[in-house]
């Protein structure tokens, strides 16, 4: 892995942003809509329980983490298609860059933007809903590799997909992290999820963030033990999804880079 | 010395064999035209050349390492460019060709862009998104970005095309320069057969998945033997011509005033004694002697009306 290399599909991807209102719009715009609705809405569930500021943080907190995921895994997704719509993939693999080294400029770019969205958003909340989420920041912190890595997990997965079925399926991008939000529990706990959705969540583990990030804030207690075997399962769920996507990259060498357009 | 060395290279999908077992070397400083009509082969061979492909069988080597095992150091020097891939639109001239660079890890890198930027004449042209470029444009850039690492292999997929005359002549003249000056070897392919003869050492036709000529621009040319005798007459002695060329068994097309004559290139002296013997009169006449053009023609074969054909 060359850090030059990286930084080269990194720098492609500024540009693109400093160029293009689509993705300064997903980086700002969004998660700025998102808060205030969210924020409004806490705010009214607040009032009906006499002021309680915890519905607030919680909501908003569970807001804050759920933008990691989510940029996390449509930096990987977005930015492929971005090179699949430009017809600028042979491009890119005519270069000396490997498979590898383009997913982990992928990985920075996710990191990189999640801080951003999430320190605008946070600020944002603390200036319209006075809610501090730095008071919360070693365990917030202790969440971030489980969502970021599970945000990886689903851009590649979706990557995979994009690859062997080409465009097509494009709209697994914006769609598929929404299929999987109902079992990530983000909103409220696992226990309001019928059974078999339970079964469900006890396999993604950013439900366990979710739960733990809720209890926290209510009770100030932290499950270490869950966020362990979260932490476990996000590695696992992490190789298993490099894995399926560097087999559709050489399914798809087989066909050649261009059959994807 | 092998720049470039491919052995038995074949690539299958499904039933269909798109490159049959073909074997061709570049050699440094080599200027190579790779023809062959739509659909036999080309982009195939030269996605496998790339790595974008993978080959069903053979081997590809450069500077003598195996292409697999060392793919990142063989890339690094090597460069692509074709008509029928796009640069990121939002991305200006400038924006592309410096990130670019950066995958090369070119160290005087803004030295760098801005000579190529001089270089393929795009100074004003720097500072706009590729989207606002016209396709000629867009070529001239695609140009630049596969000549931004100095590469010692060029892989050019009709480099000239949607360019203007003045444009495809001065690359034409920067290959050849690029040649002279820093001994680079190019792998070209090109529908344009006065620019293959003009630029390439040596020619490699290929079709339906199988090399089927490798030899310089002019002997393909002379392999075909065929020259057009073309005579413009008056009427009655057109009337003469054709009945003689009947005699002689010559393969002939009439046109209006004149008559083509589908003779040997050594008989065409012969051929014009005998007709000034038979007191044919002609006002005018031109000799046209076979060019790559009429190879293709008649190699890529079943082409209404082709060369082939008449003859």
């Amino acid at each position: 892995m060359k850090a030059h290399r990286i930084y080269a599909i990194v720098l492609r991807y500024l540009y693109l942003l400093r160029r293009s209102y689509d993705r300064m719009s997903d980086m700002f715009y969004w998660p700025a809509i998102d808060l205030i609705i969210w924020g409004l809405t806490s705010s009214y569930f607040s009032s009906l329980q006499g002021g309680n500021q915890q519905v607030i943080s919680i909501l908003l907190g569970s807001l804050l983490l759920w933008m990691v995921v989510w940029r996390s895994q449509y930096e990987i997704s977005v930015n492929l298609l971005e090179d699949l719509w430009n017809k600028n993939l042979m491009n890119i693999f005519v270069a000396p860059l490997s498979f590898y080294e383009w997913i982990a400029a992928f990985y920075t770019l996710g990191i990189v933007k999640s801080i951003v969205s999430i320190s605008f958003a946070a600020i944002l909340a603390f200036v319209l809903y006075h809610t501090n989420f730095l008071q919360y920041n070693i365990v917030f912190v202790l969440y971030l590799p489980i969502l970021i890595m599970f945000g990886w997990t689903l851009g590649m997965m979706i990557s995979a997909l994009v690859l062997r079925f080409g465009t097509r399926v494009q709209t697994l991008a914006w769609s598929f992290p929404y299929l999987v939000s109902p079992f990530a529990a983000i909103y409220y706990p696992i226990a309001t999820l019928p059974p078999f959705a339970r079964k469900i969540a006890s396999i993604i583990p950013i439900s366990y963030v979710f739960e733990s990030g809720r209890e926290y804030v209510s009770k100030g207690v932290v499950d270490y033990h869950s966020l362990v075997v979260a932490l476990m399962m996000s590695v696992v769920l992490l190789i298993l999804a490099t894995i399926f996507l560097k087999k559709s990259f050489d399914k798809l060498l087989q066909k050649g880079l261009v059959s994807v357009y | 010395m092998h720049v470039l060395k491919v052995i038995n290279l074949t690539k299958q999908f499904k039933d269909f064999v798109a490159v049959d077992n073909i074997s061709f070397s570049l050699q440094k400083g080599e200027i190579l035209g790779f023809l062959g009509p739509n659909g036999a082969g080309k982009t195939t061979t030269i996605q496998m050349l790339l790595g974008i492909l993978t080959p069903s069988h053979g081997h590809i080597s450069y500077f003598g390492k195996e292409f697999n095992a060392n793919r990142e150091e063989i890339l690094e020097k090597l460069n692509f460019s074709s008509t029928y891939t796009n640069l990121p639109w939002v991305l200006t001239v400038k924006e592309n060709l410096t990130y670019t660079a950066h995958l090369y890890d070119i160290q005087d890198r803004k030295q760098r862009v801005k000579h190529i930027i001089k270089t393929f004449r795009l100074e004003e042209l720097q500072n706009k998104p590729i989207s606002d470029l016209s396709a000629g444009q867009q070529t001239r850039v695609n140009l630049a970005k596969s000549f931004i690492n100095d590469p010692e292999v060029v892989l050019l997929d009709e480099p000239t095309a949607s360019l203007d005359p003045e444009t495809a002549r001065f690359i034409r003249e920067y290959i050849l320069h690029k040649r002279e000056k820093d001994g680079i070897s190019v792998l070209f392919t090109s529908h344009n057969m006065k620019e293959v003869e003009e630029v390439t050492d040596r020619v490699l036709f290929i079709n339906h998945g199988k090399i089927i000529a490798n030899d310089t621009p002019l002997n393909l040319a002379k392999s075909l033997d065929t020259t057009q005798l073309s005579l413009t007459l008056a009427p009655d002695h057109k009337e003469k011509l054709i009945v003689f060329a009947h005699q002689k068994n010559i393969p002939i097309k009439v046109h209006q005033k004149s008559v083509i004559l589908f003779i040997k290139d050594s008989q065409t002296s012969s051929i014009l004694n005998e007709i000034v013997k038979q007191r044919i009169v002609f006002a005018d006449i031109s000799i046209e002697r076979p060019s790559l053009e009429d190879y293709f023609l008649k190699v890529a074969g079943n082409t209404p009306g082709s060369f082939a054909d008449i003859v």
